[in-house]
């Protein structure tokens, strides 16, 4: 395996200890998906920072790692950034760094590596050979670093996500915020019964069901079934079992039965165009699951279908946010509201995302008169 | 001022060369860089691994500068504490009503904007506790005792007082 590594650390001769491979797929970027062996079973795996820690290391051997998962992300530099607009060497350095906050017990351990205590035991969640064989991964492979600690702090939530479960992202925050200024005025749609549609991780449902509290329901849909049970681990974590439902099926499929009684919609829908998934970043093209982003032609197929479903789905005054590419999806979504969807909403608003990008498409199902 | 009123005050440096983000991105800068566009102060968080919670960080920070750093004149002549100073004062202080509440402390939300008016106060008087505890009701010891009980007060007002040649409180 990979015990070669080990033996060097030369810092001003990288490419001696580089594998050929990693050359190779800086140049040619593949946009094969990976589907990891989990795909077939449907136990949610747990996230680092959750395992009990029955490993051990001693300290000089802990500390060989480290220095050489130092190297090899120093050793990167800015060929991802400048390739597919990857990490850079020190966001990967920073990462490394939460990969040994995530595996180690005792964290006072990490203030305390030297020479003196080099055979000293320390308790580890993942074995030192485990640890080469993730940082070879995250490095080699562009593995997220999400999944190789199987989880993503989101929001003030830490959530288990895994292949085949699209990690949530940063912009998707602020659809909580959205719903939680909504309910402070609105006790109606507080008490009412919600949908995150494709719920991947289960992010939106944990985030707005901890806004909306006892008195409110969230059924969370994916098609996925691995979604579903990462979510479901989620959920229950966060102790809301009896206030997110899960469903599995597409979109509003399994929402039939609550048809015309929704308070309201969120959903990341997929909304990337098809055509540009080759050419994103590793990370996301090589890993993360196309159902979860590739939204079609436009990449507004599932855009569409939302804006149309919601107009039945929602009760009056309910209310839809939905996250988007950015401004020309909006627009475009606004103008369709106001010609096919003709008087189904009102109050239909765009709402910008911290780096001012016209993301969010807000609305409220008209009152009937 | 809401957080949400705060932070539309604000530029968030950090996303500034972003691209289309979104689903398209997997890079967590979770660091947040505040600069409050009216005063031109900097806050940021860079320790968790939330963007959120950085963010949430910074606000609370650059709430502390604002309070530190923004000041607001005070009319000596018909001078009387508003209500969110009076709450941060002990209640031994003689213009503090009796239904003010219990005095509340530097882990408390509303403190910081009692401490923004104590520092008014104490502007006004060019650093002089002596002259500031009279308008608050306190004896110049116990008003010291307040200042010196928070850092960031004892560090404001020190660094006036040496400037105005006075010696810093201890």
């Amino acid at each position: 395996m990979k015990l070669n590594f080990t033996r060097v650390c030369c810092p001003s001769n990288f490419s001696t200890f580089i594998k050929p491979s990693l050359c190779t797929n800086l140049h040619r970027p593949l946009c094969s998906s990976s589907l990891s062996s989990s795909h077939t079973s449907l136990k949610p795996q747990i996230p680092l920072f959750l395992r009990p820690p029955m490993h051990s290391a001693t300290v000089s051997d802990l500390q060989k790692w480290h220095d050489w998962a130092k190297c090899l992300a120093s050793s990167v530099g800015t060929t991802f950034l400048d390739s597919d607009n990857g990490p850079d060497s020190s966001l990967l350095c920073r990462e490394l760094k939460w990969l040994v906050e995530d595996t180690i017990e005792d964290h006072s351990v990490l203030s305390q590596m030297s020479i003196e205590n080099g055979k000293r035991s320390v308790r580890l969640r993942a074995g030192v050979e485990d640890l080469y064989n993730m940082w070879k991964q995250r490095i080699e492979e562009r593995k997220p670093f999400q999944y190789i600690v199987g989880c993503e702090h989101w929001r003030d939530l830490v959530l288990s996500v895994q292949e085949g479960v699209l990690i949530p992202r940063p912009e998707t925050e602020l659809i909580v915020d959205l719903v939680a200024d909504v309910v402070s005025e609105n006790e109606d749609l507080r008490e009412g019964l919600w949908a995150d549609l494709g719920t991947g991780s289960g992010a939106l449902a944990v985030g707005i069901g901890r806004i909306l509290g006892s008195r409110g329901m969230v059924i969370a849909t994916d098609l996925n079934p691995i979604a579903l049970s990462v979510a479901a681990f989620n959920l229950q974590r966060y102790g809301l079992q009896d206030i997110i439902e899960l469903r599995q099926g597409s979109w509003f499929e399994p929402l039939k039965d609550v048809e015309g009684n929704i308070a309201g919609i969120v959903s990341n829908p997929p909304y990337i165009p098809s055509d540009n998934i080759s050419g994103l970043q590793a990370e996301v093209c090589r890993h993360e699951p196309k159902l979860a982003l590739d939204g079609g032609l436009t990449g507004m197929d599932y855009l569409f279908h939302l804006c149309n479903g919601a107009a039945s789905m929602l009760k009056p005054g309910g209310l839809f946010i939905f996250e988007t590419n950015g401004e020309q999806q909006c627009k475009c979504l606004i103008k369709y509201l106001e010609s096919d969807l003709r008087g189904s909403f009102c109050n239909v608003d765009i709402v910008s995302d911290f780096a001012g990008i016209q993301r969010f498409l807000i609305g409220f199902r008209q009152q009937q008169t | 001022m809401t957080d949400q009123e705060l932070m539309r005050q604000c530029e968030m440096d950090t996303f500034k060369a972003s691209g289309p983000g979104g689903q398209h991105r997997n890079k967590r800068e979770s660091a947040v860089r505040l600069k409050h566009l009216p005063t031109g102060l900097i806050a940021q968080a860079v320790e968790d691994r939330s963007q959120h919670m950085n963010r949430a960080s910074a606000l609370a920070r650059l709430r502390t500068l604002l309070a530190l750093n923004v000041r607001s004149s005070v009319d000596l002549e018909a001078y009387s504490p508003p209500p969110e100073l009076l709450r941060i004062l002990p209640p031994k202080s003689t213009v503090r009503p009796s239904d003010t509440g219990p005095q509340i402390g530097p882990n408390n939300p509303k403190y910081l904007l009692g401490m923004q008016a104590l520092l008014d106060v104490v502007f006004a008087v060019e650093g002089s506790v002596a002259e500031a505890a009279k308008f608050l009701g306190l004896s110049t010891g116990a008003l010291s005792r307040l200042i010196l009980a928070n850092d960031s007060l004892r560090m404001a007002v020190n660094e006036l007082r040496t400037s105005k040649g006075m010696k810093p409180l201890k």
